[in-house]
């Protein structure tokens, strides 16, 4: 019995070393100042004064931010309406379908939504940039807030609701006073996997980007086909403790959450 | 007695695709009276009180309150609070909080506020809990936050949904007689939902039995147990030895192969009739000194009574409670007074409601 959990201790050690590898090695030679990524020479922090000196990275950092914020809080408001409109649909067949549509929509290729992205602004004339960008990372996003506010809608006991018209709520006070603070936790949670998506999203931004407007995922990846500077390690370092921090944030928050209702946060 | 009346259905159906869940119902409601709605599961008690909370509306019949139809008024506009099954209390905010929602939404001003609350605290004996959240609150404590948010509002009625079946046994027990003393002191209407004939008894003013959409029975607890119309409600309500018999004529009723002398009147002669005898009537007796000779099948102890029960020759089964002990397969006599006979129509309100 014993032995039989050291083997499966030891095989999930071995895949998050696999999975883990080679970020790790990325970050080890960011601070080589050898200039390659191999033959470790001295410890350096050029490679990360070097990104710091780039205005052109600093503003595509800059842009990067901006699209996440903002695609986040506007995909967070839309979805939270339709994770609402959902939850108000009687029919079961109407609501299974809705949902159906939605997850669809996360399910499927970015190359595909991409693709599709790029052809529709193309035909509707918007111009490929900021714009472009930001109505697709919005609409990839929807999905995702729906589906993280709607199981803590139905989680919600309908006589709360109830309650509320019985103690003279309008159908504004009931939403603001008791569904909304009811949800919060999943609210956040949405938001923030809208903000992470956002983020690292390479695929989809690669189709709608223009001249002139770029992401970080987008750069890197230009850069690193060039493979000249280290510079790109330096600045995935970055990223990277980035996205662990937002990790972290959001444990804290759920914790909180769940401390406040007294009930496991997140399933 | 018309002038006292603050809720009344008149005619009253309520259907879900097609099927009555109320069934053409009409009754009156008064002033500062506590009524409890009885009967089994799934016979339209729970409707009959979210359409007077205003949560469903009638699909026939009209609902009048203060005699102006309230059929289509929202829930939020009625002069009516609920203190559900479920307590429903907003786990985002604390004891104080929840007991000023109502108030808060009214937007009266805050110094108000908090003196009303205080008071709806202390009339549930909860003060000094405000700042408590619900999640460290017991079940009775929660009923309590519950029934203060009701009446904070000051509601001319307040509609109770079945809300001490969450409770034990004892906190019941204790939380029924709270109830009783609140709406003493409050002097408004109470419309209490229940399936538990001995809370509906212990409890109520007027009582309506309830079963398949309809109103059996309307009464006090006193007439609704001595005086059943029907079957149903002489079983629901209370034991009882429930016999096929036959009304000869006044005063005289027949059943268990025997004629027996009574006092009700009125039934066309040899009517069918159905015949209630409470087993707290029936006194066992040597064989010869009763009116029955019956053969104890068994006993139970019962706590306050033994609960017996016993066949007679012609095969009915016969249970007494008595404070008396009786031997299994002994032959016992059974001596009843001719009050404790009540002789109901057969099916009365139950098929023929109509005619009456």
């Amino acid at each position: 019995m014993k032995k039989h959990r050291t083997w499966a201790n030891l095989y999930l050690i071995v895949v998050f070393i696999i999975l883990y590898m080679p970020i790790f090695y990325l970050m080890y030679y960011s601070f080589n100042s050898g200039g390659t990524m191999h033959n470790f020479k001295t410890f350096t922090w050029e490679w990360y004064q070097e990104v710091f000196h780039d205005d052109r990275l600093l503003i595509i950092v800059l842009n990067t931010l901006v699209i996440a914020l903002l695609s986040a809080a506007i995909s967070t408001v839309v979805g939270v309406m339709g994770a609402l409109a959902i939850y108000y649909v009687k029919t079961w067949r109407v609501k299974n379908a809705l949902l159906a549509l939605n997850n669809v929509l996360i399910v499927s290729p970015d190359v595909i939504i991409g693709a599709s992205f790029l052809i529709l602004f193309t035909i509707a004339g918007v111009k490929l940039g900021f714009i472009s960008v930001l109505l697709s990372h919005i609409a990839f996003s929807v999905p995702i807030v729906v589906l993280m506010v709607l199981p803590k809608l139905e989680e919600m006991s309908p006589t709360l609701i109830d309650a509320a018209r019985d103690l003279g709520a309008s159908q504004w006070h009931m939403l603001s006073k008791v569904i909304l603070p009811f949800i919060t936790p999943g609210v956040f949670a949405g938001f923030f996997m809208a903000l992470t998506y956002s983020l690292d999203d390479f695929a989809v931004t690669f189709f709608v980007t223009g001249n002139g407007f770029s992401t970080l995922s987008v750069e890197i990846y230009s850069r690193a086909r060039q493979g000249i500077s280290l510079s790109i390690n330096a600045l995935s370092t970055l990223l990277f403790l980035f996205t662990a921090l937002l990790v972290v944030g959001y444990y804290f928050i759920s914790q909180k959450s769940s401390r406040l209702y007294g009930i496991g946060g997140r399933k | 007695m018309k002038q006292d009346a603050i809720i009344r259905f008149e005619r009253v159906t309520k259907q879900y695709d097609g099927v009555a869940v109320l069934d053409d119902v009409s009754f009156e409601i008064e002033r500062g009276k506590f009524y409890t709605l009885l009967g089994p599961s799934g016979c339209g008690k729970t409707t009959i009180l979210r359409l007077i909370a205003g949560f469903i509306e009638p699909s026939e019949g009209t609902i009048y309150f203060h005699e102006k139809p309230i059929n289509h008024v929202p829930a939020n506009k009625r002069q009516v609070n609920t203190v559900f099954q479920d307590y429903a209390l907003f786990p985002h905010l604390d004891v104080f909080e929840n007991v000023a929602f109502g108030l808060r939404i009214k937007k009266m001003k805050q110094a108000d506020i908090e003196a009303k609350v205080k008071e709806a605290l202390r009339f549930v004996n909860l003060e000094g809990y405000e700042n408590r959240r619900i999640q460290e609150m017991s079940g009775g404590q929660r009923q309590r936050v519950a029934i203060a948010r009701a009446i904070v509002n000051e509601p001319e009625v307040l509609l109770l949904d079945e809300p001490l079946s969450a409770l034990d046994l004892k906190l019941r027990t204790e939380m029924q007689y709270e109830l009783r003393e609140l709406q003493r002191r409050l002097g408004i209407t109470f419309i209490f939902v229940t399936h538990d004939q001995e809370e509906a008894l212990a409890m109520s003013d007027q009582i309506f039995v309830l079963n398949k959409g309809k109103i059996q029975q309307s009464g006090t607890p006193k007439d609704i147990y001595d005086e059943p119309v029907n079957r149903f409600v002489a079983d629901f309500i209370g034991e009882s030895n429930i016999l096929s018999g036959c009304m000869i004529e006044d005063f005289l009723v027949e059943f268990a192969g025997k004629r027996f002398e009574c006092v009700d009147k009125g039934f066309r002669p040899h009517e069918r009739v159905d015949v209630v005898i409470r087993p707290e009537d029936l006194e066992m007796t040597a064989p010869e000194r009763g009116k029955l000779r019956v053969r104890v099948d068994s006993i139970l102890f019962r706590g306050v009574h033994y609960e017996i029960c016993a066949y007679d020759e012609n095969g009915n089964e016969w249970l007494v409670h008595s404070t008396k002990k009786a031997e299994v397969g002994e032959e016992i006599g059974l001596y009843f007074e001719p009050e404790a006979i009540h002789v109901m129509h057969v099916g009365e309100a139950d098929d023929e409601s109509d005619e009456k």
